[in-house]
Parts: structure tokens; C-alpha cells; sequence
């Protein structure tokens, strides 16, 4: 794993720079059903090519972004800050 | 970038003329086996002892047979040796340093009378695929294991850690625009089109000095110009001169030489991975990490062994390894040698041979060689008409494309029919390939063409594993005969070399056996490494960095035993090593009874701001904060979204839209990352701030705490003005601080928080204010007692990453009549259903004290285990918390562990085990 990841505030970094916070999901309202819940915890798309994932950056502005990786080559397509995220 | 770098890994970088020697060094001498050599500038290791008169190098790794030089190119098994204590390093390629020691490998007593060589003896015990073979039961390889583990491997690692951390490992990381990867001629030329395109060129060459074959192609010949095709390997057209070439990169400044460096490696973001030798040390080893935008390969091509008996014999020697020893080494390979391959090959290095005064007895063709003939070194060569005595052989084999780093570029390695080789095709983006490595000059190679030899038992293909022809066939029969299958049967291509001197021939017997073509055949994947990296380097410097509190100086006055907590430096206990029981008893009485200041600087401080500060932490916490009023504080547990504990510590509410959060010591950068997290994209209006290395922080505690802190502080510290779990702004000895009137250790007490730059001053003047009343500093391991006393949880001690607040004993903490916070969800499916475990105090029956982790036995299963054990001193018995199955978690229950190989009982308890009604805490 050698990948760059490009930040929005640092530019192009190594992704050792960044901490993986897993595919970006839809957290269940709160009294959803317990499927609903396993589900959001345990289950992943684990989707081959583009994925939406969340990324924090430890060793440069420390913040969380989001990332779309391609899952396959690793080849990091687009990032955006969650406030500005459309 | 030179001045990064220190002078221990400059080889001839290119910035001084190639005629400087190799080293760099004057005449040196070291000692192999103890025994003093003498070096000239230009050696290596091996050409010095070479020229001493050593032929014999190495011991095989199977039979134990001699190796003497091969390649002196750094690609073969045969000169591995143990320099400075490091193992495995190719003699050949190691610079000589004054005073340096080598020592041989794999053989006892010498490289000369090696007892293991009776293991030849027994090669018709150990048959290709001997271990599946042989090991049939798991009990016959526990059996023979220890034996084989001597007689095999290479090499030994030195045990000793202290020399471990000696080694001087770097990294360095590069930026660039091209990378070409071989400084011979064609990858010296693409370095220099790159620079004059304006680029910045870094070129990665793995000899000490550029040129690649020209470099003793021409040495020979002092018109290199002219470097005629009878000295060249790769016969055709003239090369521009080496030393013009070299002016030229010398003279261009946008192009970095890294010289004695190999790439190992290439991955994916276009990054690089280079080792890079110290003519030094041979440990002391630089791994280079350089981003670059265009990968150019000029890796080039080496020669591989010609296949026929005892082939592996000292004094059969590549044809490119003897001129390597004349051209770069000035040492003459021998005086009578024949050589082997076909007239034009021959004929291209008999030229050099004569010029240096050897003596050609005879030419002869593969086919007609039957064996080299002779018992530690060649003193004949067998054709099927006569003998020749000799005591050198030349073999001119094929030449081979390094095409290793191909495939890790994402491209092909594709076989070339006309040429008869694999060579580098089909590259993506941003790679390309220049030279030999793409066939381009390469004389068309023989393939596997069968020499007389009638005992393919002793025609060596694979060096590094002692993989013989008979061997590969036998496998083939066997039914191993897909190239991947038999490779790793037969474990040819596995060792020291990577393939470099057997997988073209091991592909061409695979084809010529299954009656399949080279195409149809294939090439077993190439993965990084290339060629041996020592774990050490990829590993790097031991550098630990080490965090301490600002009353660091003042524990080391003191005196105390240190200990590691994550980064941080944390006195256990005040003393001696061998004072550990007293000098925790004395501090723990010193709490109890009268006062103690503990030092608390390494918790996490985390500054929460905003008007949404208070609907964040009811988000992340299980309980709630939103409704703490300000000058109050909260104790508060985070769980993930499946329940699991992440992090406990206390929340203040400093004002209406600040609250000041502590978190488990090395656990900040996560709580802080966590935060961020469940902010991250909401609109909240929340700023989080790390204060930990800003702030110090002391705990003074126990009956006299009060009257210690009321000497340095107007704050009225009574009951009623400060009562328990508030907190006050106030000055202490001078200094604004945060006060929290909490308990851990369960005794009135003050947890302060202030400027680091304070640190020393306030803890001098509460030592000096509680001297009165017999003030005792306590360290990490008398809170542990204290504390446990009070079944105070440590999260990530007493937890694990299994643990949720129901079963650890905190379920009052977890709010579930709230909206929704992280881990809602989860905590409220294992409230409803059964708990399987839970933490729970307990109480010996007998004062011993089981090791922390020991496991709780019922009706001889195993039902939990201990995760925090101690002598309390105030119960006069050993208490603990430990998890056991829910059936046991009753208060008088009996459970039974092993201790010193005899069980041992103890009392489960409810209450806390000192104070249980917290009137001293709240006095
Ligand atoms: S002789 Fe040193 S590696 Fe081949
Ligand atoms: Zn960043």
C-alpha cells in the first residue's frame, strides 16, 4: 500500500499520513430496527472500483475528509471536506 | 540533497570523476577468520581475498559442496559472508574498510574441511521434495527438526539486542520527476535526455561507480571510444565513450546519482523502494523512498551459468565475472583456463583473458563438455575427447534481461522468439524501458542446449537452493510440471538470488520436459523484493520518541523507578528497584492517612468550546453532559457503535460553552479523532483543541489533602463551597489552574490543572505546604492499588475489545433513556439480553497473589480470568477484579484458579473493597 491521497488542505500525501475511517455510510435514525443497526455496524459494500471513504489526515491538518478510491489500483479520484461535500 | 546525507552512504555519486576507486579508500587491511588481508584501493572484500589466494567462498545449502566466485556481480548465492557481524552480505560487492572482520558461513570448521559435507553423501536421502517426502507425521519433523535447523539456512543473526540497535538504519524520502533505475550506458543516457528536458532526474544505480559493463569492458582497452566488440559482452554497436558519458551527468546538476543502491522494488503511486549498501559498514543501510512521475527501467541483462556436471565447482566462473575481476580489480581469475560457449562468445573475452596473461588452453562448445573435473577446485575440464588441465573455466552462458522490476511497473514481461529471452514489453503510462532489459543488443541466447554431462545429479541450476537437473526433471515426473508448482516443490528460484541465475533455465527444462514452448511455459511472478533486503531496513532507525511531564526533573531528584505508559515517561513508585514492596506501602499509608501528590500530566486534555459543545458529548458519551451546570463535573464513558468501551474520564463544565475533558493516558489522539469524527460534516458549532502537552496536572489526595491545598489557595475548599465532583478556576500557588474536586484513589483529593510551564513551581510548593502533615509523592503502581481498591475501572486493563458497560460494571453510566448517542443501539440489546460475562471484585482466601491474566477455573473449564490483582494493604489480603462467566458473578461465590500448580480460592464481592460508602471521598 503506497497509494497518495490528494487532501484538500495539504495536496497530494502518502496515504501512511492518513488514519482509514472505513466506507462512508448512512448512520440509522436512532429507534431504528436492530437489522438496521447490525447492519450499519457489521455489514460493509466492500464495493470493488469507486468507493466513498472516510479518511483522516494524522500527520498533516488532522482532519476528516472524504476520499473516492478506486478499490481495485488504489487510485484516489476526488476529495472533499465533509462541510463542503455536496 | 547530498548534505542530507551523511558520508557513510556516498559512493562515486557521480559529482567526482570515475577515477576515484570504487571506495574511495587507501590500501586497507582486514581480517577473514582472524587471519590479516591486505586490500588495495579497488577491492572488495572478495577481490582481496581472491587475490589472497582463497578460492573456496562458501558452502552450499543442501550438500554443503564448495562455492568459489561466480558472478562479482552481487547476483549469485556463492560469496555470501558474515562482515561485522552481519550475515549474508556478498563479499563481492563489499567495499574493504581498515580493520573490518569477515568470517565464513555454513561450514565448520572451514570453508576447506566442512564436516557437513558428509551431507552429499546422503543426497539420495534427500530427494527433491525431501520435506514432503520424509515428514509425513507431525512427530518425525519434531524429530528431526533441531538437526535440520543446524545444518540448514544461511547465515546466523547476531542475538544480541544491544548490537541490533547499533545497526545505523535511515530512511529518506525523495521527490522527483524521472527515475532511471540502471546507470549503464542506456540508463545513463535516458537520465541525461530526461535532465535536458528539464527535468529532475534521479538515477538509482546499484555499483559503486556508473557505466554498468563498460565500466570493465573497457578498462582493458584505455580507448573507450573505441570499446571493440571482441571486449563488450553485448556484441555490436560501439558505445559513446564512459568517460564523456559520466562528464556529462557529472556536469548536469538536475540529475541525482545514488550509486551502491538497488531498487528492490517498485509499487503502486509511482514509489520507488531503494537499498542502499555503506561502504562503511555493511550495516549500516539506507532504504530510500522517492516519489517520482516517470519510471525508466535500464536494468540491463547479466549472464547466467551453462549447464553441465559440477558446473558449481570453484574456478568455473561466469565470463563476465572473470573480466569483473580483471577490469574493475586488477586480480588475474587464474593462469590456465578454457573456455566454454559458443566461437563468438568465446572469442569475445579471450581477448581479455590473454591481455592479462592467462593462458587459453582450448575453446570448446557446451556439447562437448562431459564435467569440470576436480575435488575443492577445477584442475581439468572432461570434453567427450579429451581432458584439458586447467585450473579456471570461463563459461560464456546467455544473457539474461532484468526484467524483475517489469511486472511490478504494470507491465509484461513477453517472450522474445528471435531472441530467445523474456524482455520488457507492453509498460503503462510513465514507464519505459531502455537497453538490454527490452533485448535491445543482446546476442541471441542458446536456450537450454544439453552438454555431454552424464550425471545430471551434479548439474547445478539452481545455486542458492542446491537444485540440480536431476532434481527438476524427477519433479516434472513427479506431476510438478506447471513453472509455479515446481517452483515451489522444488524451491529453485526461491533463495539469495531471486531467480537471477536459474529461472531462465529452470523455465527452458520445465519446457523442454513437458514438451511445452517457452510461451506456453511462462515465468513465475516477480514480486518486490528483487534481491534481499535485510528486515532491519525496511524497519528503519529505533527511534522512540519519548514524552515527558514537566516534573520529569523532580521525579529524577527524588529518586523514583520509571515506567513506559505509551510515549510517556511515569514514575511507578518512588525508591529503588529492590525497594518496590516498602516504598508502595509507604506511599499507599502516606494517601490513606495523611496526604500524597501524585502526577497526573500525562491524562489527555481536551479544551471543548462552542455552542453545540454540550450536543456533541451527548452524542459521543453514554451519558449526558448537556444538562452538567457549570462548575460541576461528570464522570463519562465513549463506546463505539457496537458498545465496546473506546475511552473513559472526566467532564467538566468550565462555562455555559466550554467543557474541559480528560481521556486515558496515550488514548488522546483518538478521543480527539473520535470527536472530530462525529462533528465531521454536521454544522455543529463545536471547536476541540488538544491542551495535553500544555497542561500539567497533580492529584493531591487523602485526609489532609484539604489543609495542604488551603495554604496555597484562596478558594474555600470546604464541603459546602466545594463539594465532591465540582470544579473551581482558581490560583494555586500563583498559578491559574483548574480544580476537580474528584476520587480515583478514594480519598478527598484536588485534581489540578495548569500551565505546563509550571509544572516544577506548583509541585515544589505542595511538597513544601503538605511537609507538615508528612506529604509523600506516589507513583503509577500505589494509585493502581488504591484505586483497585475502590473496583475503579482501568479501561483498556480491565477492559478489552470486547467489553460493553453492562457487563464491566458500569452500566449506570450508559443513559438509555437519551434520544441516541454512539453504541445506544448495542447497549441496549445487551441490556436485554443475558450477560455472558461480567467484571467483578474478588478476594482471596489465602494471601497469594496470582499473576495478572490467570485464568478462574469452574468445574475444570476454564470461566474467566484475572485482569487486575493486588495486596491491599488496608484489608490486609489480595484483592482483584477479574471477568467470569455471569453464572458466577454472585457476591459470596467461591472460584478456584492455579497458582504455583495448585488451586487457590477466592470470594466474589460486590461492594467496593475500601470505603464502600464513599464518606471519606466525600469528607
Ligand atoms: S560472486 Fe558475489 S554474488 Fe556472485
Ligand atoms: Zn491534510
Amino acid at each position: 500500500m503506497s497509494f497518495l491521497i490528494p487532501c484538500p488542505n495539504c495536496g497530494k500525501r502518502s496515504a501512511y499520513e492518513f488514519r482509514f475511517g472505513g466506507e462512508v455510510k448512512t448512520r440509522p435514525e436512532a429507534g431504528s430496527s436492530n437489522e438496521a443497526w447490525l447492519g450499519y455496524s457489521y455489514a460493509a459494500a466492500n464495493r470493488d472500483h469507486s468507493q466513498k471513504e472516510w479518511w483522516f489526515h494524522t500527520y498533516g491538518c488532522r482532519q476528516w475528509l472524504f476520499a473516492v478510491r478506486d478499490t481495485v489500483t488504489n487510485e484516489v479520484t476526488e476529495t472533499s471536506l465533509p462541510e463542503e461535500a455536496p | 540533497m547530498s548534505d542530507q546525507m551523511d558520508s557513510r552512504f556516498h559512493g562515486n555519486d557521480g559529482s567526482s570523476p570515475s577515477s576515484i576507486p570504487a571506495n574511495g579508500q587507501v590500501p586497507a587491511t582486514f581480517y577473514f577468520n582472524g587471519r590479516p588481508i591486505e586490500a588495495l584501493p579497488q577491492d572488495t572484500v572478495a577481490s582481496a581475498l581472491y587475490r589472497s589466494g582463497r578460492r573456496i567462498f562458501s558452502r552450499s545449502f543442501k550438500y554443503h559442496r564448495p562455492r568459489g566466485l561466480l558472478c562479482v556481480s552481487g547476483r549469485c548465492p556463492n560469496c555470501l559472508m558474515n562482515v561485522d557481524g552481519t550475515p549474508n552480505v556478498r563479499a563481492c560487492m563489499q567495499p574493504v574498510r581498515d580493520g573490518m572482520r569477515v568470517t565464513h558461513q555454513n561450514a565448520s570448521p572451514s570453508l576447506e574441511n566442512d564436516f557437513m559435507a558428509i551431507a552429499e553423501k546422503f543426497s539420495w536421502a534427500m530427494p527433491v521434495g525431501f520435506y514432503y517426502k520424509t515428514f509425513t507425521h507431525p512427530w518425525m519433523w519434531r524429530l528431526a527438526e533441531p538437526f535440520i535447523r543446524r545444518a540448514a539456512g544461511l547465515g546466523k543473526i547476531d542475538n544480541d539486542p544491544n548490537a541490533v540497535t547499533d545497526h545505523p538504519y535511515e530512511h529518506v524520502f525523495l521527490h522527483t520527476n524521472t527515475t532511471v533505475i540502471g546507470g549503464g550506458p542506456h540508463g545513463i543516457q535516458a537520465a541525461l535526455e530526461a535532465a535536458v528536458a528539464g527535468e529532475e532526474v534521479v538515477l538509482i544505480d546499484d555499483q559503486p561507480e556508473l557505466g554498468g559493463h563498460l565500466r570493465y569492458a573497457s578498462s582493458t582497452d584505455d580507448t573507450p571510444e573505441t570499446t571493440s566488440s571482441t571486449e563488450s559482452p553485448f556484441r555490436g554497436k560501439p558505445h559513446v565513450g564512459l568517460a564523456d558519458l559520466l562528464k556529462s551527468v557529472h556536469e548536469t546538476p538536475n540529475i541525482t546519482v545514488l550509486s551502491n543502491a538497488t531498487c528492490f522494488g517498485l509499487y503502486e503511486g509511482k514509489l520507488v523502494a531503494a537499498m542502499h549498501r555503506s561502504a562503511e559498514s555493511p550495516a549500516a543501510q539506507r532504504l530510500t523512498q522517492l516519489r517520482t512521475e516517470n519510471i525508466v527501467i535500464a536494468t540491463g541483462a547479466h549472464e547466467i551459468p551453462l549447464l553441465f556436471e559440477n558446473n558449481d565447482l570453484p574456478g568455473v566462473m561466469l565470463s563476465s565475472g572473470a573480466l569483473r575481476l580483471i577490469g574493475l580489480h586488477g586480480v588475474k581469475p587464474g593462469e590456465r583456463a578454457v573456455v566454454v560457449g559458443t566461437t563468438q562468445a568465446a572469442d569475445s573475452v579471450c581477448g581479455a583473458l590473454e591481455a592479462t596473461g592467462i593462458e587459453i588452453v582450448a575453446t570448446v562448445s557446451l556439447e562437448q563438455v562431459v564435467k569440470a573435473v576436480g575435488k575443492k577446485h577445477v584442475s581439468a575440464l572432461q570434453t567427450n575427447e579429451q581432458r584439458f588441465a586447467c585450473d579456471l573455466i570461463v563459461m560464456c552462458g546467455d544473457w539474461m534481461p532484468d526484467a524483475g522490476l517489469v511486472g511490478q511497473a504494470g507491465g509484461t514481461v513477453a517472450w522474445d522468439e528471435e531472441r530467445a529471452v523474456f524482455v520488457a514489453s507492453d509498460l503503462p503510462e510513465g514507464v519505459s524501458a531502455v537497453g538490454a532489459v527490452t533485448g535491445e543488443d543482446l546476442p541471441p541466447a542458446i536456450g537450454i542446449s544439453q552438454s555431454a554431462s552424464a550425471n545430471p545429479k551434479k548439474v547445478f541450476v539452481c545455486p542458492c537452493e542446491d537444485v540440480s537437473l536431476h532434481d527438476l526433471k524427477t519433479a516434472i515426473d513427479e506431476g510438478f510440471d506447471h513453472i509455479e508448482t515446481l517452483k515451489r516443490y522444488t524451491t529453485t528460484t526461491m533463495g539469495p538470488c531471486q531467480g537471477k541465475m536459474c529461472q531462465q533455465a529452470a523455465i527452458g527444462i520445465c519446457a523442454d520436459q513437458t514438451g511445452q514452448t517457452i510461451q506456453e511455459t511462462g515465468r513465475t511472478t516477480s514480486r518486490p523484493p528483487t534481491s534481499p533486503v535485510p528486515l532491519g531496513v525496511l524497519a528503519g532507525p529505533h527511534l522512540h520518541p519519548v514524552k515527558r511531564t514537566p516534573m520529569h526533573a523532580k521525579h529524577d531528584e527524588i529518586g523514583c523507578v520509571w515506567m513506559d505508559m505509551g510515549e510517556w515517561k511515569r514514575p511507578l513508585y518512588y525508591g529503588t528497584p529492590d525497594s518496590k514492596r516498602e516504598s508502595v506501602e509507604q506511599e499507599y499509608w502516606a494517601v490513606r492517612q495523611r496526604v500524597g501528590l501524585i502526577d497526573l500530566s500525562t491524562l489527555g486534555k481536551l479544551d471543548v468550546v462552542g455552542k453545540d459543545a454540550g450536543k456533541l458529548l451527548d452524542k459521543v458519551y453514554t451519558n449526558r453532559f448537556s444538562d452538567l451546570r457549570v462548575g460541576r463535573a461528570r464522570y463519562g464513558v465513549i463506546c463505539d457503535e457496537a458498545g465496546i468501551i473506546l475511552d473513559d474520564g472526566t467532564v467538566s463544565r468550565v462555562a455555559e460553552d466550554r467543557y474541559f475533558i480528560t481521556t486515558t493516558t496515550g488514548n488522546i489522539e483518538f478521543v480527539q479523532e473520535w470527536l472530530e469524527w462525529w462533528l465531521a460534516g454536521t454544522g455543529m458549532c463545536v471547536h476541540i483543541t488538544n491542551v495535553t502537552g500544555g497542561m500539567a496536572a497533580v492529584n493531591v489526595a487523602g485526609p489532609k489533602a484539604r489543609d495542604t491545598l488551603a495554604k496555597l489557595t484562596e478558594r474555600d475548599l470546604g464541603n459546602k463551597r466545594f463539594g465532591y465532583m465540582r470544579c473551581r478556576q482558581a490560583e494555586v500557588a500563583g498559578v491559574p489552574s483548574l480544580m476537580l474536586r474528584i476520587g480515583f484513589v478514594g480519598e478527598t483529593g484536588w485534581e489540578i490543572h495548569f500551565p505546563a510551564e509550571y509544572g516544577e513551581h506548583v509541585w515544589g510548593a505542595i511538597m513544601e505546604a503538605g511537609e507538615e502533615f508528612d506529604i509523600r509523592p506516589f507513583g503509577v503502581e500505589t494509585q493502581r492499588v488504591l484505586r483497585l481498591e475502590k473496583k475503579h475501572v482501568i479501561v483498556s486493563v480491565d477492559t478489552d475489545a470486547t467489553s460493553n458497560p453492562i457487563e464491566s460494571d458500569l452500566a449506570w453510566v450508559a443513559k438509555l433513556d437519551k434520544d441516541d448517542f454512539i453504541g445506544k443501539a448495542a447497549i441496549s440489546r445487551a441490556k436485554d439480553r443475558a450477560p455472558r460475562e461480567k467484571l467483578v471484585g474478588f478476594i482471596m482466601d489465602e494471601n497469594v497473589l496470582p499473576p495478572d491474566g490467570c485464568v478462574i477455573i469452574a468445574d475444570g473449564q476454564p470461566a474467566g480470568r484475572i485482569t487486575s490483582v493486588r495486596y491491599s494493604p488496608v484489608n490486609e489480603r489480595i484483592i482483584g477484579l477479574a471477568w467470569v462467566s455471569a453464572g458466577l458473578a454472585v457476591a459470596g461465590q467461591s472460584i478456584t484458579m492455579r497458582v504455583d500448580g495448585r488451586p487457590v480460592t477466592a470470594q466474589i464481592v460486590d461492594e467496593p473493597f475500601y470505603d464502600p460508602a464513599q464518606a471519606r471521598l466525600r469528607q
